[in-house]
């Protein structure tokens, strides 16, 4: 079931565009916090929260960079080992999994797992899918766009009149006039 | 108790100071665990004066911290409070969170971690209170009772 979600959401609207920024930020889970970190609240846009010391902005990002000729995807999976990952595209989705077993860090033990699936642009290949592991653990996916717009099979069916029999039709019709009074 | 003045480390605004002073303060104090989150200069600042008048020394934060008890506090802004489960088991804290596939702004997510943290000895699980803030920070600690006596 959750290996096929179907989004509902077809991206071809300006609504679409408006409300999916290409790079989200502070995609890191299950992150401790220690007391020290934690600065006075402060109120912004109409709640408060409370900023942070040591947090690190540009990490736990995801961006979404497509033009004419690519489309490319990073992700920032610092957390996970290259053999904690699997990417794969099942029909028009792209599917990153990560999962890591109990690990100790500064806070204690964490075990972390997560699916992200993003939806592959029409025109793009899901075969010709490349991905990319850098040193510092952003994953880069990368698919080349074919630029062909997808056309519309049209096919226009024909419609046939049914004939009905002269002397059916005017029973019918005596017979409703007579019900409805 | 009536004469004290309580003043919040959140300033209230002047044009409520009455409204305050005529009303129950101990009513509020949900309200107050709500909005005036744990922050540093709360708890640090309690802390700091209980050891300071028990010790008459100062330390580090994070003896501070050992001496008046346990707190915890975890990163969840990406769960709902009905994702978290928080667990005690032989003397291990067991705080697992998890969401099924949701919509985001680049496609779906879903996410899950469970996080361990040695208690220490004789902390059970009545003596634990957890809190949710609204800016997606849980808290774990050890209730006030506990933690004074």
């Amino acid at each position: 079931m959750a290996a096929r979600t179907v989004p509902h959401a077809y991206p071809m609207s300006s609504e679409y565009e408006f409300a999916n920024p290409s790079k989200i930020y502070d995609q890191n889970f299950g992150e401790g916090v220690s007391q020290c970190e934690i600065l006075a609240p402060a109120l912004y846009h109409g709640y408060y929260i409370r900023p942070r010391i040591n947090k690190q902005l540009d990490r736990g990002t995801s961006e979404i960079s497509l033009n004419e000729h690519k489309f490319e995807v990073f992700l920032d999976v610092c957390h996970f080992l290259p053999d904690e990952l699997t990417v794969r595209t099942v029909d028009n989705l792209l599917e990153v999994m990560g999962q890591h077993p109990q690990k100790a860090d500064r806070h204690g033990f964490i075990s972390r797992e997560f699916t992200r699936t993003y939806i592959l642009p029409l025109d793009v290949d899901p075969l010709l899918v490349r991905a990319t592991l850098s040193h510092d653990g952003i994953l880069s996916i990368v698919a080349p766009r074919t630029g062909k717009e997808i056309k519309a099979r049209v096919n226009e069916v024909k419609i046939t009149q049914q004939e009905q029999p002269v002397g059916k039709e005017e029973q019918s019709g005596e017979g409703k006039e007579k019900k409805e009074p | 108790m009536a004469e004290a003045v309580i003043r919040h480390w959140v300033e209230t605004p002047v044009r409520y100071q009455e409204q305050f002073a005529l009303q129950e303060l101990e009513a509020h104090k949900l309200d107050h665990s709500l909005y005036a989150l744990p922050g540093p200069s709360t708890a640090a600042r309690g802390n700091r004066r209980c050891t300071a008048e028990t010790t008459a020394e100062a330390g580090k934060s994070g003896q501070e911290e050992e001496n008046t008890g346990f707190q915890v506090l975890l990163d969840v802004v990406q769960f709902r409070p009905e994702d978290i489960i928080i667990q005690t088991f032989e003397g291990w804290l067991l705080i697992k969170a998890q969401h099924g596939p949701r919509m985001d702004e680049h496609g779906f997510i879903s996410r899950s971690f469970t996080r361990q943290y040695k208690l220490p000895d004789g902390v059970e699980n009545k003596d634990l209170s957890a809190l949710f803030c609204h800016d997606g920070i849980l808290v774990v600690e050890m209730k006030n009772s506990v933690g004074k006596n």
